[in-house]
């Protein structure tokens, strides 16, 4: 027989919360407390307006490099060294100087917190071998479709240091600014924008447009999807940058050796 | 009094608004926050509040609908220009390339606009920024072919940035109302 002593059970936590406003226990898939009527979701970050302003910041950004990239490539007259590194130069400091107006918050992208060697040797191999099979299709693509090739080194063909020239321009330079503009400052604008995946779309999305190549969207929107969710789920631009660079450098070496 | 009798302590109890299960010591319900045991006018300016947003819902909807629509009228264009350049131009080399580039063209804009459902901002952002290089494109072979179906060319840009618009109200509407 059961003694009549009282027993204090526990409260049941399990399945309840506070309320947000109230702090009376609710289930815990409650949308809005039974007690008060409080929304137990708080809609943070910005607001319609601002996500607007945002988009605008993002389009100036794109429209300036589309201007530059246009400019390079269907202007005749800067077909030669100086204009490639004036503009190349111009790229840079206009991606820098969007990067650091948001400073504060993108600072951290240029930390490497959890460094693995692994890891960065793992992204290297498949960029290099992504590289291999972008080579040879799109080579072939070239010549079935548009009955041509095309060469990065031609245009370094007659300067001194043409190889370490084509090196520079074509695996350094845009594996470090290409990666702070676009998975830099337009992948943060845009993770305020949306949600995170369709951030990482729409950047996969702007980069692989901005070769203004649409043959080679089958493989620039994959590389860039890859490097943007590289990139928000390591926390750093650094992953990314080896990754691009490596892909170029193995481009760059299938016209060398 | 109808609102009342949703009320009552019968377990099977339902929320006048959206008719989820109610226990019979809420004081809202615990889905869509209606006032179970507000006075009568409370529960009306509530009911009358999810109509306005009923409405606001269907707005964004229709708006999104029409910019994904315009994304099909610019595959369906392409697609035509396509076939048009290829029986014009036959005999050209080149006609099979081009007509390739503008069948990925409209490839890329049915595919956006199929998809813009699903994913408004993504499709619509990437659609606007595709149909505006091919234009920029257009106008460096051509400077002419900036003016010419300009009305068009405004109105499909002016439906893209409004439908724009729309899905960042809408993704802003679905975290507020708690709409998956």
């Amino acid at each position: 027989m059961l003694s009549e002593e009282t027993v204090i059970e526990p409260v049941p936590l399990l399945g309840k919360k506070a309320c947000i406003s109230c702090t009376v226990l609710i289930d815990s898939d409650c949308k809005f407390c039974n007690s008060c009527g409080a929304r137990q979701t708080q809609v943070q970050g910005a607001n319609t307006a601002e996500k607007w302003q945002l988009l605008q910041q993002g389009g100036v950004f794109f429209g300036l490099t589309l201007i530059v990239c246009c400019l390079a490539k269907f202007v005749d007259a800067l077909q030669n060294l100086t204009s490639l590194i004036i503009i190349d130069a111009f790229l840079a400091i206009g991606t820098v100087a969007f990067f650091a107006t948001g400073w504060q918050e993108n600072k951290r992208l240029l930390h490497w917190p959890n460094f693995s060697i692994q890891k960065l040797s793992l992204y290297c191999g498949i960029a290099m071998a992504g590289a291999f099979l972008v080579h040879y299709s799109v080579t072939w693509l070239n010549i079935t479709i548009f009955s041509k090739e095309e060469s990065y080194i031609w245009g370094f063909i007659g300067y001194p240091y043409a190889k370490v020239l084509l090196i520079f321009f074509t695996a350094v330079t845009p594996a470090i600014f290409e990666e702070l503009g676009f998975r830099g400052y337009l992948l943060q604008i845009l993770l305020k924008v949306a949600d995170e995946q369709q951030a990482v779309y729409i950047s996969a999305f702007l980069f692989a447009i901005i070769h203004l190549s649409f043959l080679s969207l089958f493989w620039l929107i994959p590389f860039a999807l890859f490097i943007g969710y590289m990139r928000v789920k390591e926390h750093t631009l650094w992953y990314g940058i080896f990754f691009h660079f490596c892909f170029n450098l193995t481009a760059c070496l299938f016209e060398l050796l | 009094m109808e609102n009342s009798a949703t009320i009552t302590a019968e377990t099977d109890a339902k929320c006048a608004s959206c008719f989820t299960k109610v226990a019979t010591e809420d004081v809202f319900c615990t889905s869509c926050g209606y006032p179970l045991k507000g006075t009568e006018s409370e529960q009306r300016s509530f009911i009358a509040r999810q109509e306005v947003n009923n409405l606001d819902y269907a707005d964004f909807n229709q708006q999104i609908k029409k910019a994904g629509n315009s994304l099909y009228y610019l595959a369906g264009i392409f697609t035509l220009s396509a076939i048009i350049n290829y029986f014009r131009f036959q005999d050209n080399p080149d006609t099979i390339s081009e007509v390739i580039i503008i069948l990925i063209l409209a490839f890329l804009f049915l595919g956006l606009g199929a998809y813009s459902s699903k994913k408004p901002l993504v499709c619509l952002v990437s659609g606007l920024v595709l149909y505006i290089i091919v234009q920029v494109l257009l106008a460096i072979d051509n400077p002419i072919n900036i003016v010419s179906g300009i009305i068009f060319k405004i109105i499909i840009i002016g439906y893209l940035i409004k439908g724009i618009k729309s899905a960042l109200d809408f993704e802003q509407f679905k975290k507020e109302h708690n709409i998956v």
